[in-house]
């Protein structure tokens, strides 16, 4: 038997040279879903990345505790990747807006207009944040929505469309599954002050 | 031990860090990156309830939290056998996850109305926290508990061993007349129906039995200091640091 | 955490490829990182670049995922309420950061499972120091605070680098490095300042991680090719011997105000050229414990290989309801 100074190891009694893993019949991961978190009431959601998970409950699960379980939180949306569309990314001083133009309609009956939420990256290596709801009646039509109404905004460097329904919300009379986490000082660097013990020791050892 | 509130409070919080540590053991070794991080986040919580629990009994004349929680021995301890079982397969952990947490939830939810008012505020201020511990639990146990043939019978395994210790979280104690008589709390009996009822609800939403409660003896004894054989090992694997030497500020 | 990146280990005539990329396009991209501006997944980008890039989110993501193992041994036993829950907030945030940097990774194009299925096989590095044991509380003390300070020195320079996943992913972990580093930090102030049990406990600690700590930033790059690319484009931000100078610069009063010993008498800052000087690390051993003769590396990829193994019916389980899976490349 493997022993280890873990006792957590040593309870499970691992044989002392591993066996080969077992090759895998199928691939075997979960899709993903992006995340966004609002830190406090009013606040536009912002990006702050990816799950892995079989469905989105499970996926909001793991996402609370990735991505909320430091400070204030008053809010999470989570999506399936795979159903987000997203625009080419333009440089730094650029507005992806001005490559966008109206729908031209095409001979299919128009489809029932929805919601889609639209989040712009103003930077390269930032997180795209929520400007707001458009709604169109498709995600390419949405994109010429948000080019009229926050078009103006500039730089846009890549823009996000989210159809509303794939996204999935908490409801507010559970926002309270917060409500303790700014109270968790043990997992924050302030918490931690030491410097007076480090005085206090030179002043004894006449080190200072 | 005879004050009424201080026997609640062990019993609430030998439990809590008890759970706690075990399943602290599953931190890096889950079977899912984000599950490994949700289920220590948990484990974490319980032991700040442990904490603030403890904390009361001090303000009650009893020593510090870390005295108490890392040098007695397990005949001091009054956690249910539950808690202190070996966390088993994932299978395990999550249905005991499950049974406990909905009989915390319920059980914090009546103490929000406890006569007691510092412990009333306590459980107050964890209603949400406990809200997403039991969301956890009912969405893990509805996604496994219909699935495949292998899940199923791990699941069902660990339902039919952990059950007879879930009943041991209502064992009552001698205290239990003054708790009620004193509006401490509604009592282990009535938590104990709701219970039922909550876990019987989830579980109807599944394919895994409960098996027969007329056919079950509950597996008491914690609540007054009898416990399992692992219990002692797991205070002296805890305590193995901090009794190195007792002076010390760690 | 994580060490440097090392490209000492690139075999010396490794070409460059970049005979191969449209003059163009590789013209735009350089242009951009010189402006200062990230790259996004959806760029162009070299293949060498990608290629390193993956190679080296990878590396620190397995490094977190093993990490969390050297401290995790002492998180049933860590000393007090506050020790205790900190210990496993920390090791939970060393499992956070594999996701994230594994997030990173799969942006460029590889799947998670293939990462985690290299590692188990042995196929992908990790660092170094985490085939190290933690016999004491004390050594886990040592690695939370000094280890730590090594990777978010590290850490920092990787965040100016030129590819936004990870620079997004390094601006969450350098934040919740923080909250290692000052509880390390306190917690190994508590054990030098303490008792004489807790002082000899944590002196012996420091002098069993100094060696490893000082192989932590890698050898001296070799001056080649690479290196100056990889410099250019912004993926490799710093010398691994300025990483190890300056974490010398910062640290090395700090140890010592607390009445520590650093066991290398050859340790003194040159005045001259303010450079520090040390006994030159054990590299033939660094070398040796990459390779898999480390005192645990065999148990480390064991328990990893378990963890796995173990919670396989788990993820059969969840992923039995789905249609046939297909991979999903995270967005950003």
């Amino acid at each position: 038997m493997l022993s280890s100074l873990d006792p957590r190891i040593a309870r499970l009694a691992l044989p002392d040279t591993a066996p080969a893993p077992t090759p895998k019949a199928a691939f075997d991961q979960f899709e993903t879903f992006e995340v966004f978190h609002q830190k406090k009431d009013g606040a536009a959601y912002t990006y702050v990345g990816p799950v892995h998970a079989p469905s989105a409950d499970v996926a909001f699960l793991f996402a609370k505790e990735q991505y909320s379980r430091r400070f204030a939180c008053t809010g999470m949306w989570v999506v399936p990747t795979s159903a987000i569309n997203l625009t080419p990314y333009v440089g730094d001083q650029e507005s992806v807006y001005d490559g966008v133009s109206a729908i031209v309609p095409t001979a299919d009956a128009p489809a029932e207009p929805q919601e889609y939420a639209i989040f712009h990256l103003k930077k390269r290596g930032k997180a795209h944040t929520n400007v707001g709801l458009v709604r169109a009646a498709s995600a390419a039509d949405a994109l010429y929505q948000a080019k009229l109404t926050f078009g103006e905004q500039r730089p846009v460097v890549n823009v996000w469309v989210l159809p509303w329904n794939e996204v999935l919300t908490l409801d507010p009379a559970d926002r309270d599954i917060w409500l303790t986490t700014p109270e968790k000082k043990y997992r924050d660097a302030i918490a931690y002050k030491v410097q007076d013990r480090i005085e206090r020791f030179k002043l004894e050892t006449g080190t200072k | 031990m005879t004050d009424p509130k201080k026997d609640l409070l062990y019993r609430l919080a030998d439990d809590q860090l008890i759970l706690g540590h075990r399943n602290s053991e599953w931190n890096g070794l889950g079977p899912i990156l984000e599950e490994d991080i949700a289920f220590s986040s948990m484990a974490q919580d319980k032991l700040g309830h442990a904490l603030q629990l403890y904390s009361l009994l001090h303000e009650l004349g009893e020593a510090e939290p870390d005295t108490v929680a890392f040098t007695r021995n397990a005949a001091q301890f009054h956690c249910s056998q539950l808690v202190e079982l070996p966390i088993g397969d994932y299978a395990f952990s999550l249905m005991r996850h499950f049974l406990f947490d909905h009989a915390e939830l319920l059980r914090f939810e009546a103490l929000a109305a406890s006569s007691y008012e510092p412990l009333a505020q306590v459980a107050r201020k964890l209603k949400g926290e406990l809200k997403y511990h039991v969301l956890h639990a009912n969405t893990w146990i509805r996604q496994l508990g219909t699935s495949t043939e292998e899940a199923l019978e791990k699941l069902q395994a660990a339902l039919d061993l952990t059950l007879p210790y879930a009943l041991g979280l209502f064992e009552k104690t001698e205290a239990e007349p003054a708790i009620i008589a004193e509006g401490l709390f509604i009592g282990e009996d009535v938590l104990r129906a709701q219970w039922l009822e909550n876990i019987s609800r989830v579980l109807n939403q599944t394919q895994l039995e409960l098996p027969d409660l007329s056919a079950i003896t509950p597996v008491g004894g914690g609540r007054h200091g009898e416990h399992t054989e692992f219990l002692q090992p797991l205070l002296d694997e805890m305590a193995e640091v901090f009794r190195l030497d007792p002076t010390a500020d760690w | 955490m994580y060490g440097s990146v090392s490209t000492h280990d690139i075999p010396a005539q490794a070409t460059t490829g970049l005979e191969n990329e449209d003059p163009q396009q590789l013209a735009e991209f350089e242009a951009r990182i010189a402006r200062g501006e990230k790259i996004e997944p959806d760029d162009y980008m070299p293949a060498l670049y990608r290629k390193q890039l993956i190679r080296m989110i990878e590396q620190h993501a397995h490094s977190e995922i093993i990490g969390s193992l050297p401290e995790g041994t002492w998180i049933t036993r860590a000393p007090g309420f506050r020790r205790k829950m900190a210990q496993m907030a920390k090791v939970q945030d060393e499992v956070g950061h594999a996701q994230l940097l594994y997030s990173a990774a799969e942006t460029l194009g590889k799947s998670r499972e293939d990462m985690l299925t290299d590692l188990i096989n042995g196929k992908s590095k990790y660092s170094n120091v985490f085939n190290y044991p933690t016999p004491t509380w004390a050594d886990s003390n040592a690695i939370s605070w000094l280890i730590d300070a090594g990777a978010i020195v590290n850490q920092m320079a990787n965040a100016r680098g030129s590819y936004g996943p990870y620079c997004r992913a390094l601006e969450r972990i350098c934040a919740e490095e923080s909250f290692h580093l000052k509880y390390g930090h306190d917690a190994v102030v508590h054990m030098a300042t303490g008792t004489p049990i807790q002082r000899r406990m944590m002196q012996e600690a420091l002098n069993r991680w100094w060696p490893p700590i000082m192989t932590f930033f890698g050898p001296a790059d070799k001056a080649s090719q690479h290196t100056e690319i990889l410099m250019r484009w912004k993926v490799k931000m710093a010398s691994n011997d300025d990483c190890r100078q300056q974490f010398l610069d910062m640290y090395v009063p700090k140890i010592l105000e607390i009445g520590l010993t650093i066991p290398d008498p050859n340790l003194r800052k040159n005045e001259e050229t303010g450079k520090w000087e040390y006994t030159e690390p054990d590299w033939e051993e660094l070398r040796r414990v990459i390779n898999g003769d480390g005192p645990c590396n065999q148990e480390r990829l064991a328990v990893r290989r378990a963890a796995e193994e173990n919670g396989a019916w788990v993820r059969r389980a969840l992923q039995a309801k789905r249609q046939a899976p297909k991979a999903v490349r995270p967005l950003a």
